[in-house]
C-alpha cells in the first residue's frame, strides 16, 4: 500500500495511470452486483414478448397467435371503455396526488419526534407508531368493519347514544370522500414506518450545526428550519422523486379490501381495475402489455422528475 | 492495494460462485429426474403398501390448503399406497400459469378443466393412460364404474385414441343427483315460522310479509343484536351478485347451460329456454327487486354491502339471520344445542318453486382428474386415482376408514358409529391415534384436502345398497331426529328435502349432454367484454338493491342496461346463446 | 441539545399530538391482541372492545399446533438474518461506490440498476428464470435476488453524499484503498442509514410470502409469513372457487373460513418478534449521533 502511495505522489504520469486503474477497479468492485442485477431484473424481460401474442402458458410461442398491439389497444377500443379508463385514471391521479401531498407528514412526524427529549417516550412512540405497517390490509379492513359497521359498529353506537344520529349509516359504503378516506388509511398505516428514514437522516446531522445555531441565538424553530429541515431535504427529495415515478402504481390490496359497489366508481385505481376486469390471472398477454405500459410510464416519470429536480435544485438523484 | 484487490476479487468470485452453483444444482436436479426409471418393471403391482414410500405432488385447483395432507385421510392413503400427499393449491392466482409454463404440473392434477385442460393436453403436460397398459393394469375400477367418463375424455380431448383424464361426479340414473338436501332452497327459521301458524307461501314475494312478522317476533338475538331476514355478502360475486342470482335457481334456471362457459344467460334446466341476465323479466332482475323490496321493509342487513362471507357465517351462528339461500348455510345455527331447544332452520318451500338440480352425468363433470406426464410414479398415481373411483375409495374418502366413523350393522347396512355421530356434525372431534390422530376435520373433506369428487356420492354403493353419502343412509334418516327435524317431517310428510321436491314435482333436473366435443372456448374479445360487463352488473346490482325508492331503482336499472350495452353486453349474450343452442339445446330436438 | 431547555408550549402540544398519533396507531393492534386472548364467542360478537374478557390462550395453543410452524419460523429467521446481512453489506458498498466520480461508466451503471425498480417482467418470465437458475425449492431463492436492491443503494448513495468528503480524501492521501475507506471511514459515518436499511430489509424479508408461494412446494422451506398469508387468504380463495362454480358448490367444513380469532393470532405471532427486535435497531440511531459528534 505504501508503494502505491509513493508511486502516486511522485510521478504525474504514473498518477494518471493510477486514476485509470481506479476507474476500472471501482467498476470491477461493482461488477458482480451488476451481474446479479442483470440476472434477476433484466433476464426476465424476455417475457415482454408475450404482450404481442395470444399467449397461453405451456404452449410455445411458435404455436401461439401473433396479435401485435391488440392488448395495448383493447382497453381503449370504444367510447364506453375510454370513459372507464378516464374514470380509472382520474382515481389513480387523485389518490396518488394526495399520497404525494401527504408524504410530507412523515417528515413532520419525524421532526416532532426528534424534538422530544424524554428518550423513553420517544422510543415508545417510535415503536408503537410502526405497528400499523405490520397489519395486513385484510385485517385492517376487519378492524374498520368493526369500527364502522351498521350492526353494532363502534362509531354508529357512539353517535346513536350521543343522540347525534337517529339511524345508523353504513359509512364504509359511502361514496363520499373515498379518495380522502383511502389516503388517510394509507397515512395511518405508513406514518411511523415512513418516518424511520427521516429519523435516520436527522440523527446523521452534525450536532455542531445545532450548537453553532444556538450560539447565534437561533430559536428552536429556527434550528428546525435551518438545520434539521436542510438535513432531511436530500432524503425527502429522493423519496419524492421515486414516488412520482410510482404515480400509476398504487398497488391494489388496500383498494381491493375497501371496495364495494357504492364506492367502486371512486376507488378503482389502475391496478384494481386491471385486476377487476379479471384478466391478470388468466390472460398473460394482456397482463404483460399492462406491465410494459406501466414500466414505460414510470421510467418516463422518473426521468422527468429527475430532470425537474436538476432544473429546480440543481441536483439529480439518478 | 493488494489487500483491496484481494477483497474485490473475492467478492466477485463468491458472487459468481453462488450464481453458478445454484444454476448447476438446479440442472443436477433435473437430470436426476430424467434418470429415474419407473418403479415397477413388468408385473402389475397390487399391494402398494409394500413398496417404498413416496411423496406425490398433488396439484389441486379446488383445494383450499397447501402442504402435506394431515389427519385420518393421510393415514388411509399411507396404509394403502404408502404415499404422502403434498398438496399444492392451484387455485391461487398465477399458480396454475407458472406450473403450466414450467412444463410440470405435478404427479396428480385435480379439478383442472376447460381451456386450461385443453392447453395442458396440447402442451403435453398430461399422461396418456392408454400407453403402457396403464389403464388396463391399474384402472380397473374406473373402467368398471365410470366407463362412459373415460370414453368421453377420449373423444373430447384425446382425438379418440388417448385418455388424459376423467371427469368428476360421475353417475348414472334419473332424478336429482344431489343427496338428502339440494344445493339451493328457501330455508327459514322453522321455530318462528311455526309460531306464526305456518302461513301459506305461493311466490317468493310472499316470504317478505312472513319474514317481517318473524322479525317482529324476534327483533334481537340473545346477545342483543338486531335480527334481519336477509344478510348477504359480495365477496363471491363473479359476473353478477351471487345471492340475487339464486332466485334463478329457485325457479329452475341457472347461469350457463352447465356445459359451455356462459355466465350472463340464465338457462332452464329441463327446457330449451334462455333468459339474458338483464332482461326485464329475468329471474336475476326479479331477485334484485326482491331484495330491494326487502330493504324497503327493513328486512335486509345494511352491512350486506360491506361484509364478507365470514361475517355472515358468524351472524348465522348467532341467530341474526332468518332466511338462508343454501342448506349448508344453516348448519352453523342448527347446532345440537339450538335444535334441542327447538330452534333451527328448515326448508319452507313456496308453491311456484322449481329447484334447479344437476342430473346424474355418466360422462363426468368438468373438474377433471389427470396425471402429470413428468411423474416418476405413474403406476402408483394411477392406482391411487383408481381407488378413489372404487366404491371402497369413495366410501373411505368421504366417511373415513371403516370402523372409525362408520361401520356395517348386522344387516350389512352402513351406520355411523358413536364417534361418527359426533364427528360428522362437529369437526373438532378427536380421532384416535391408530387412525391418524388429530381432529376429524384434519382428514375430512372430499378426499381430504384434494376437494374434488369422483363418483357421485348419491349413487348407490353396490357393496351395501345404500348411497355413499351418510346423510342419505337409512340408519341416519331414521336415527332419532332432533326436535326441529322431527317437527318439520311431521308437517311435511317426508323425510328429506329432496323427497319433498321430487314428490311435489318442484324440481328441474338437467340432462347430461355429450357430443364428443369439448366445451366451447371463449374467444378473448368476448372474454374481455364479459368481464367488463360483469363488473358493471355486479356494481349496479348492489346499488339497485339498496336504492332509496322505486324511482331510483328504475333509474339505476336503465343506466345499467345502457352501460352494459356500451361495453358489449349484446355480443356476449349472442355468443353465449349461440353456444347453448348449438350444443345443449340439441337434446330437445328429438 | 444537551442544554436543558424550558418545557415550552411547543413541547406540551408536541407531546399531546404524538400521544394521540400513538394511540391511533396502537389501539387497533391492541384491539386485535385483546381479542385473541378473550373468549372467542364474545370476541366474534364484537363485545371485546377495550380490555380482554374471559382471558384464555386457546387460540395461541391452537396456532402453535399448526404443523410446520416451528420449521417455518426457522426458515423465516434464517432468510431474515442472512438476507439482511447481505443486502445491507451490498447496498452499503454499492451506494458508496456509486458516489465515486472516477468510476468507469458510473452514471450508466447506476441508472442500469435504478431503472430495474420499475421493471415488471410479469410472473411467468420471472418464474421461468428462477427455475432455470435452480431456485425452485432452494433456500437461495430467498437470498440472491435480495442482494441488489436499487432503492437501498439510492438511499445509501444520498446519505454518503451528505457526509463530509474531506475524511475520505485525507484517507486516500494516506494511501487507503477504496475498500479500506469504505470499511474504516464511510461505514461508521453511515450507520444510521445502514440501520434503516437493515430494518427495512429485515421486515421485507420477514413479511415476504410471494416467493414461497410460487417457488416452494417443499413444506420444509415454507416461511412463517406464508403460513399467515394462507390463513388470511383462505376466504379469498374460497371466494375464487365459488366464483368459478357460481355458488353451486357445496360448502363443507374445509371451505368454511377459519375463525378471525385464529387469523388474528397468527398475525400476532408474526408481528411480535419484529416488535421485540425493533428497539435493538433503534440504538443505532442514537449511536449515529455520537459517532457524528466524534468525527465532526
Amino acid at each position: 500500500m505504501s508503494a502505491s502511495l509513493t508511486e502516486a505522489s511522485n510521478a504525474p504520469r504514473k498518477k494518471e495511470r493510477f486514476q485509470i486503474k481506479n476507474k476500472y477497479k471501482l467498476f470491477l468492485m461493482a461488477f458482480p452486483f451488476l451481474v446479479l442485477g442483470f440476472i434477476f431484473s433484466y433476464l426476465p424481460l424476455f417475457g415482454w414478448v408475450y404482450a404481442f401474442y395470444d399467449f397461453r402458458p405451456g404452449i410455445p410461442l411458435s404455436k401461439s397467435e401473433f396479435i401485435g398491439f391488440h392488448w395495448f389497444t383493447a382497453m381503449f377500443s370504444n367510447e364506453v371503455q375510454r370513459d372507464e379508463m378516464i374514470r380509472v385514471l382520474r382515481n389513480t391521479f387523485a389518490i396518488s396526488s394526495l399520497g404525494i401531498l401527504t408524504s410530507v407528514l412523515p417528515v413532520i412526524f419525524a421532526i416532532l419526534l426528534t424534538e422530544v427529549r424524554n428518550s423513553k417516550f420517544k422510543r415508545m412512540v417510535q415503536t408503537l407508531t410502526t405497528l400499523p405497517n405490520f397489519i395486513s390490509w385484510v385485517l385492517v379492513y376487519s378492524f374498520a368493519f368493526m369500527l364502522f359497521s351498521v350492526d353494532n359498529g363502534f362509531l354508529n353506537n357512539l353517535l346513536m347514544s350521543l343522540g347525534l344520529i337517529d339511524t345508523p349509516t353504513n359509512i364504509l359504503a359511502s361514496s363520499n370522500n373515498t379518495w380522502l378516506a383511502m389516503t388517510l388509511w394509507g397515512v395511518w398505516k405508513g406514518l411511523g414506518w415512513g418516518a424511520i428514514m427521516y429519523i435516520a437522516a436527522i440523527t446523521g446531522i452534525d450536532p455542531e450545526l445545532y450548537e453553532a445555531a444556538k450560539v447565534d441565538g437561533a430559536s428552536r424553530f429556527h434550528q428546525i428550519w435551518h438545520v434539521t429541515v436542510p438535513g432531511i431535504i436530500p432524503t425527502f427529495f429522493v423519496l419524492l422523486i421515486l414516488s412520482i415515478a410510482n404515480f400509476i402504481n398504487n398497488g391494489m390490496e388496500q383498494y381491493f379490501v375497501f371496495a364495494n359497489a357504492m364506492n367502486m366508481a371512486n376507488i378503482e385505481v389502475l391496478d384494481l381495475y386491471v385486476y377487476n376486469v379479471g384478466f391478470t390471472g388468466s390472460n398473460f398477454g394482456f397482463a404483460t402489455a399492462v406491465s410494459i405500459m406501466k414500466s414505460i410510464v414510470s421510467l418516463f416519470l422518473l426521468f422527468l422528475a429527475n430532470g425537474l429536480s436538476k432544473a429546480v435544485r440543481g441536483e439529480t438523484i439518478i | 492495494m493488494v489487500k483491496q484487490k484481494k477483497w474485490s476479487a473475492l467478492i466477485a468470485f463468491v458472487c459468481l460462485m453462488l450464481v453458478f452453483t445454484t444454476a448447476c444444482s438446479g440442472n443436477k436436479d433435473n437430470s436426476d429426474g430424467d434418470k429415474q426409471t419407473p418403479e415397477s418393471s413388468k408385473e402389475v403391482i397390487t399391494d402398494w403398501s409394500q413398496e417404498e414410500e413416496v411423496t406425490l405432488n398433488v396439484f389441486s385447483t379446488l383445494a383450499n390448503f397447501t402442504g402435506e395432507q394431515p389427519g385420518w385421510f393421510a393415514k388411509v392413503v399411507k396404509d394403502k399406497f404408502n404415499i404422502k400427499l403434498n398438496i399444492i393449491q392451484g387455485g391461487l392466482e398465477g399458480k396454475l400459469a407458472t406450473q403450466m409454463a414450467s412444463g410440470d404440473l405435478g404427479d396428480l392434477i385435480v379439478g383442472m378443466g376447460g381451456k386450461d385442460y385443453t392447453d395442458a393436453v396440447k402442451a403435453g403436460l398430461l399422461l396418456d393412460w392408454t400407453k403402457n397398459g396403464m389403464l388396463d393394469n391399474y384402472g380397473k375400477n374406473m373402467q368398471k364404474y365410470a366407463p362412459d367418463a373415460l370414453e368421453a375424455n377420449k373423444t373430447q380431448y384425446g382425438s379418440g385414441t388417448a385418455i388424459y383424464g376423467i371427469g368428476h361426479n360421475v353417475g348414472t340414473g334419473d332424478g336429482p343427483s344431489e343427496g338428502a338436501t339440494m344445493t339451493f332452497g328457501p330455508y327459514l327459521r322453522w321455530d318462528l315460522y311455526e309460531e306464526l301458524g305456518r302461513p301459506e307461501i305461493k311466490t317468493m314475494d310472499d316470504y317478505l310479509p312472513v319474514l317481517k312478522q318473524m322479525q317482529e317476533k324476534q327483533p334481537t338475538t340473545e346477545s342483543g343484536k338486531k335480527v334481519y331476514a336477509f344478510s348477504l355478502w359480495s365477496d363471491w360475486d363473479g359476473d353478477f351478485a351471487t345471492l340475487p342470482k339464486v332466485h334463478a335457481q329457485l325457479h329452475g334456471y341457472s347461469e350457463g347451460d352447465g356445459f359451455n362457459p356462459g355466465s350472463l344467460i340464465l338457462v332452464k334446466a329441463d327446457e330449451p329456454d334462455i333468459q339474458p341476465m338483464l332482461d326485464d323479466n329475468s329471474y336475476y332482475m326479479k331477485g334484485l327487486k326482491f331484495y330491494f323490496d326487502a330493504n324497503q321493509m327493513g328486512l335486509l342487513d345494511p352491512d350486506s354491502l360491506t361484509q364478507t362471507f365470514g361475517d355472515v357465517s358468524t351472524k348465522f351462528k348467532d341467530g341474526q339471520v332468518l332466511f338462508a339461500q343454501f342448506p349448508w348455510l344453516t348448519t352453523t345455527y342448527n347446532t345440537p344445542e339450538n335444535t334441542a331447544d327447538g330452534k333451527g332452520f328448515a326448508l319452507v318451500p313456496f308453491q311456484e318453486q322449481q329447484i334447479y338440480s344437476s342430473g346424474f352425468n355418466p360422462y363426468g363433470g368438468g373438474w377433471i382428474w389427470s396425471i402429470g406426464s413428468k411423474t416418476k410414479h405413474p403406476e402408483r398415481v394411477m392406482a391411487f386415482l383408481d381407488w378413489m373411483y372404487s366404491p371402497e375409495g369413495v366410501m373411505e374418502g368421504f366417511n373415513g376408514p371403516k370402523g372409525l366413523a362408520w361401520d356395517l350393522d348386522a344387516d350389512g347396512k352402513p351406520m355411523l358409529t358413536e364417534l361418527g355421530q359426533n364427528a360428522m356434525y362437529n369437526g373438532d372431534t378427536a380421532v384416535p391415534d391408530e387412525y391418524g390422530g388429530g381432529i376429524w376435520n384434519d382428514g375430512a373433506g372430499n378426499f381430504g384436502k384434494l376437494n374434488n369428487t369422483t363418483l357421485s356420492t348419491s349413487q348407490i354403493n353396490p357393496d351395501n345398497g345404500e348411497p355413499y353419502d351418510f346423510r342419505s343412509w337409512t340408519s341416519e334418516l331414521t336415527r332419532d331426529p332432533d326436535p326441529v327435524t322431527k317437527s318439520w317431517r311431521e308437517a311435511m310428510g317426508v323425510l328429506t328435502d329432496k323427497e319433498w321436491f321430487v314428490k311435489n314435482d318442484q324440481v328441474a333436473v338437467t340432462k347430461a349432454f355429450f357430443n364428443g366435443q369439448p366445451p366451447a372456448d371463449e374467444p378473448s374479445d368476448i372474454k374481455l367484454k364479459r368481464s367488463q360487463v360483469g363488473k358493471t352488473i355486479k356494481e349496479y346490482s348492489w346499488k339497485m338493491m339498496f336504492a332509496k325508492d322505486e324511482a331510483e331503482f328504475d333509474k339505476l336499472k336503465q343506466e345499467l342496461v345502457k352501460k352494459a350495452q356500451g361495453l358489449g353486453y349484446d355480443d356476449v349474450i349472442n355468443w353465449q346463446t349461440e353456444q347453448t343452442k348449438n350444443t345443449v339445446f340439441t337434446l330437445y330436438d328429438k | 441539545m444537551a442544554i436543558r431547555e424550558k418545557f415550552s408550549l411547543f413541547d406540551v402540544i408536541n407531546y399531546i399530538v404524538l400521544t394521540l398519533i400513538t394511540v391511533a396507531c396502537f389501539f387497533p393492534f391492541y384491539y386485535l391482541f385483546i381479542n385473541t386472548i378473550s373468549n372467542n364467542d364474545l370476541s366474534s360478537k364484537g363485545l371485546v372492545m377495550f380490555y380482554p374478557k374471559d382471558i384464555q390462550f386457546s387460540n395461541y395453543v391452537h396456532v402453535f399446533k399448526i404443523p410446520g410452524l416451528v420449521q417455518a419460523a426457522v426458515v423465516s429467521v434464517g432468510r431474515t438474518v442472512i438476507g439482511t446481512l447481505v443486502t445491507v453489506a451490498a447496498s452499503g458498498l454499492l451506494g458508496f461506490l456509486f458516489t465515486k466520480q472516477e468510476m468507469w461508466g458510473r452514471r450508466f451503471w447506476y441508472r442500469f440498476l435504478v431503472v430495474t425498480m420499475y421493471f415488471n417482467a410479469g410472473l411467468i418470465p420471472w418464474y421461468l428464470i428462477m427455475r432455470d437458475l435452480g431456485m425452485i425449492n432452494n433456500f437461495m431463492a430467498y437470498i440472491l435476488p435480495a442482494i441488489v436492491s436499487p432503492f437501498f443503494i439510492i438511499l445509501v448513495k444520498t446519505y454518503v453524499e451528505s457526509t463530509p468528503i474531506a475524511l475520505q480524501e485525507s484517507a486516500q492521501m494516506d494511501g487507503a484503498g477504496y475498500f479500506t475507506i469504505f470499511l474504516k471511514i464511510v461505514m461508521p459515518l453511515i450507520t444510521p442509514i445502514l440501520a434503516t436499511i437493515a430494518i427495512f430489509s429485515a421486515v421485507g424479508q420477514w413479511n415476504q410470502f410471494y416467493d414461497t408461494l410460487f417457488l416452494m412446494t417443499d413444506q420444509k422451506l415454507f416461511s412463517l409469513q406464508f403460513i399467515l398469508w394462507r390463513y388470511l387468504n383462505e376466504a379469498t380463495s374460497v371466494a375464487e372457487i365459488m366464483k368459478q362454480s357460481g355458488g353451486a358448490m357445496r360448502v363443507d367444513a374445509s371451505m368454511m373460513p377459519t375463525a378471525t380469532s385464529i387469523r388474528t393470532t397468527v398475525t400476532m405471532i408474526v408481528v411480535i418478534p419484529i416488535l421485540m427486535v425493533y428497539p435493538f435497531f433503534q440504538r443505532f440511531f442514537v449511536k449515529g449521533i455520537m459517532i457524528g459528534a466524534v468525527k465532526g
